[in-house]
């Protein structure tokens, strides 16, 4: 059965080219303008993924709102968030609100259709039991690949999956800096620079929720950054 | 014309400071001791004509009543031979107080007016002196003779064989017949006048008269008689003569003012009559003198003036003295000598003398005295002749005196309020000033350079003018900050709604790409890569013009933590060079850590815009060098490269917003953001950003200082 892929977006022509490349990749794809229409079809079915736009026709944060709610029916479903902002703080609020990705729609439709490959992978591979050649160790950083997950002592490290993809490619050699560039292809993302800075620091502060002593990922001031165990 | 029209319309001190100009104008309040002197000179003119007036009058009444009254003035109903004067007149002075019978001729004004003066043989003189005092007529002979003779003997005293020098007395006395009086002494001392009178059988005798009381002593060169003769016995004529003998018993040499053939008195003595002193009393008056005098001059009696009541003496200090020096000028006589005072009455006299009362001021004895006088002419009985004139003197100290006080008190106080006048519009202009200066520079500095306005103006609660002034600057800074406030967001927002439509065309593409390509030609492929390679700039555009708003951001969300900056340019140094191999990179850094507070991610990015803009400034093979300075509380980070010169004008323009000095097309967008950028990370740690020609003009170079 194909997936369902739910675009909220209010801007019609933006919203039938996604579903126009969705279709491609052999996607089922349902499109809503606003919070309202989408909160009833999600009442009466869930989609399996769904991306969002911030801003939606009269509402300037719906999207944040259908994220909460769109949550509140299920915590499992991998929401993307789209949006032209690219502002700091609305990537700060929109992960807070639990979404699993945050785009700027300069992305292209091959970076954002391989996003949505990954999560649903990720998806799959939280159904199976995980299997230990997927995951790397490092020291008290357990990284599975498949199911994009991270743990630290044991804990959960909730990332999104820029960041996954991030700590990913950091941790893969560790030792070895990484530049930005480096970090931004492994992320599947067109950053500026700042962008990859936030992530960065957005990474720590995950990992200090859990381990207030955490300081594995170093500056390399010039060059990048590079994972120390 | 032009001139004075544009005078009238900007004001004749428009040229000066505000301070200035409100201290000039305080200083008009000095008009206000000026016009006090002109008061106070207004004042005494009234005072002294009033007091001259008054004085004239009362000098009008007393000649009235002195009217007809020869006999008070001259002890007689009339002067004889009054027209002219003769020689041999003898005019006394008015004395004040009794002189001594002494024979010495000390008390004696020897320079006196009235001094008759007589040649006599030889060298021989005579000098005759006349004085009144109440009813007493004293004379004194002052005679240079050579030898002094005396009689032989007292008895004897018509005996020619013993006489000496003798002098005679002869006057008329009041029943018309003549009284003839010698002096004939043994020797100096008291000595009784004496008459010849023919007793029965026609013997002669001298009897003694005495009446009289004189007194005769040796002087210097001759000798001196003084005599002094009740007035009660003289009557209208008088005169002296001297007997001079060479030896006892010589035949004489006589001299004087009598007739020498018959020892007749043809000089008159013109004094008053001792009752005129009574009259005239009536009408003393505290300071005032009073003087009678004949019409020629001669002073008949003067009454001196009873002691001034109160204390009028005039005050001292150097503001009274200023003050008068400043008020008088030359219009009241100074102190004058004795003899011009004494001219100056005359002359007062002399003009009363013409038959009109007259009234002036002169100079007085003392330094800055003034004295008043009036004088006027006293007509017979029958009014056709003046007979006399009476003259009144009175010190203007009095009203001098009020006159100064008055004028010391307010101008004193005019000089305090002048000077508190000043002094409060001193202060004024001062806190104006003040307050207009820092209104001037709180609004000049209130639109920041990169447009950030802030609305805060001091005086804003002031309820006057100021205030309204700060309170519509602040809100048209309101206004204006509305407006940058919009300006500044116009690109992020303009960004914003610019990303939707290009994110259909991309998206667009994207699709057209995938479903079309196998069917398209190849000018069609070559069209969508076109496309997209356009599309690909606008993104760039973009992502640029929202470039500042995220570094604000981002400083916004930085934290601070102490860091090695050696290290930190040391490893970026690296980096460049590998991320520029066709440039050089030299670096100066101190040895030892150089431990800042600051945000490292920051100052990379300061350091990527400032080796950015090296680079594209400077040629291929160039070196850039990096020098990191430490001081005390700064550390300064410097980026210098090979190249053109800085245009002068750009050097504090060049950290601005959205400014750039580029001419050359480039391929990347540039929207002069990159400076912008590093002028605010600078000011994020504490510091600034300058630009500057290398001192060789050989290219430029960029210093950044911040706070360690």
């Amino acid at each position: 059965m194909k997936k369902t892929i739910a675009i909220v977006e209010d801007e019609r022509a933006i919203r039938d080219n996604y579903a126009a490349a969705f279709s491609r990749e052999g996607y089922a794809v349902r499109g809503y303008p606003n919070r309202r229409e989408a909160m009833t079809a999600f009442a009466a079915r869930l989609p399996d993924l769904a991306v969002i736009d911030i801003s939606l026709e009269d509402e300037p944060e719906g999207g944040f709102e259908l994220c909460r709610e769109l949550r509140g029916l299920s915590a499992e479903l991998p929401i993307i968030f789209l949006t032209a902002r690219d502002s700091e703080l609305d990537a700060v609020s929109g992960l807070r609100l639990g979404a699993d990705d945050f785009l700027t729609k300069d992305l292209s439709l091959a970076h954002l259709i391989a996003r949505v490959n990954a999560l649903f992978r990720r998806v799959d591979a939280l159904r199976r039991p995980a299997e230990d050649k997927q995951v790397i160790h490092r020291g008290a950083l357990s990284l599975d690949s498949e199911r994009m997950s991270v743990t630290w002592n044991g804990q959960v490290v909730l990332l999104s999956l820029t960041e996954f993809w991030i700590v990913y490619a950091l941790t893969k050699h560790a030792g070895h800096v990484k530049n930005r560039q480096q970090l931004m292809d492994a992320a599947n993302v067109v950053l500026d620079d700042n962008t990859i800075t936030s992530h960065i620091k957005r990474i720590r502060r995950k990992f200090q929720v859990v381990d207030e002593s955490f300081d594995a990922v170093h500056t390399v001031y010039g060059m990048g950054y590079r994972w120390v165990e | 014309m032009n001139r004075f029209l544009e005078l009238l319309k900007t004001g004749p001190i428009s040229g000066f400071r505000l301070r200035t100009k409100l201290l000039l104008l305080a200083m008009t309040t000095l008009a206000l001791p000026w016009a006090g002197c002109q008061y106070a000179r207004e004042m005494e003119t009234v005072l002294r004509e009033s007091e001259q007036q008054s004085l004239l009058a009362v000098t009008t009444t007393i000649a009235g009543s002195l009217k007809g009254r020869n006999e008070l003035l001259f002890r007689a109903d009339s002067l004889p031979g009054t027209e002219g004067s003769n020689p041999r007149d003898i005019t006394p002075v008015v004395l004040s107080g009794v002189p001594l019978i002494d024979g010495r001729a000390d008390e004696w004004d020897t320079s006196a007016r009235n001094l008759v003066r007589v040649a006599g043989p030889g060298s021989d003189s005579l000098r005759l002196l006349a004085a009144t005092h109440e009813r007493w007529l004293y004379l004194a002979l002052l005679v240079r003779d050579d030898r002094w003779i005396f009689d032989a003997s007292e008895l004897a005293a018509l005996n020619p064989e013993t006489l000496g020098d003798r002098a005679w007395l002869a006057f008329d006395d009041k029943r018309g017949g003549q009284q003839r009086l010698f002096f004939g002494n043994i020797g100096p001392g008291p000595v009784h006048a004496r008459r010849i009178e023919t007793l029965e059988y026609g013997r002669e005798a001298a009897v003694e008269e005495p009446r009289i009381q004189a007194e005769w002593q040796r002087a210097r060169d001759g000798w001196v008689l003084e005599i002094g003769v009740p007035l009660s016995m003289v009557g209208q004529h008088l005169g002296v003569l001297v007997d001079d003998r060479d030896r006892r018993g010589a035949a004489r040499a006589s001299y004087g003012t009598l007739e020498i053939s018959d020892l007749r008195a043809v000089g008159r003595l013109i004094a008053a009559s001792p009752d005129l002193n009574d009259h005239l009393r009536q009408f003393a008056q505290p300071g005032v003198e009073l003087t009678v005098a004949s019409s020629t001059g001669a002073v008949l009696t003067r009454l001196d003036a009873p002691a001034l009541p109160g204390d009028y003496t005039r005050m001292r200090g150097f503001l009274p003295r200023m003050y008068r020096l400043f008020l008088d000028g030359g219009a009241i006589p100074r102190s004058v000598s004795q003899a011009e005072r004494e001219h100056a009455a005359e002359t007062l006299t002399g003009r009363a003398a013409r038959g009109a009362p007259v009234t002036a001021l002169f100079g007085g004895r003392y330094e800055n005295s003034v004295i008043v006088a009036a004088a006027a002419p006293i007509y017979s009985a029958d009014g056709k002749r003046v007979i006399g004139v009476i003259q009144l003197a009175q010190t203007a100290d009095r009203w001098l005196t009020l006159r100064d006080r008055a004028l010391t008190r307010l101008l004193n106080l005019t000089l305090f309020v002048t000077l508190f006048a000043v002094g409060a519009a001193f202060w004024f202009a001062g806190r104006m000033t003040l307050r207009i200066t820092r209104l001037g520079a709180a609004s000049e500095t209130a639109l920041g350079r990169e447009g950030s306005v802030s609305r805060v103006l001091p005086e804003a609660d002031a309820p006057d003018e100021l205030g309204d002034l700060s309170r519509s600057f602040s809100s048209l800074l309101g206004r204006l900050d509305e407006y940058t406030g919009y300006l500044r967001t116009l690109a992020g927002k303009l960004a914003h709604e610019i990303r939707t439509p290009l994110t259909i065309i991309r998206s667009s593409l994207e699709n057209l790409e995938s479903e079309a390509s196998a069917g398209m030609g190849e000018n069609a492929k070559v069209y969508i890569a076109r496309a997209r390679e356009g599309s690909e700039r606008l993104g760039a555009i973009l992502t640029a013009m929202g470039a500042a708003t995220r570094v604000e951001e981002a400083i916004a969300h930085s934290e601070r933590h102490r860091f090695d900056l050696g290290a930190l340019v040391r490893a970026s140094t690296d980096a460049y060079r590998g991320a520029f191999p066709s440039r050089r990179f030299v670096c100066e850094i101190p040895e030892e850590p150089l431990q800042i507070n600051g945000a490292p991610e920051l100052i990379v990015q300061m350091l990527d815009k400032l080796v950015d803009n090296a680079v594209d400034f400077s040629a291929d093979g160039n070196t850039i060098t990096i020098v990191v300075r430490s001081g005390d509380t700064h550390v300064e980070l410097s980026v210098a490269n090979p190249g053109p010169r800085l245009p002068p004008e750009t050097a504090t323009r060049l950290f601005e917003s959205l400014w750039q000095s580029r001419s050359e097309p480039d391929k990347r967008p540039h929207f002069g953001l990159g400076l912008y950028i590093v002028r605010l990370i600078a000011e994020f740690h504490g510091g600034s950003a300058q630009a500057a020609n290398l001192p060789d003009d050989s290219g430029a170079v960029f210093t950044i200082r911040m706070l360690r």
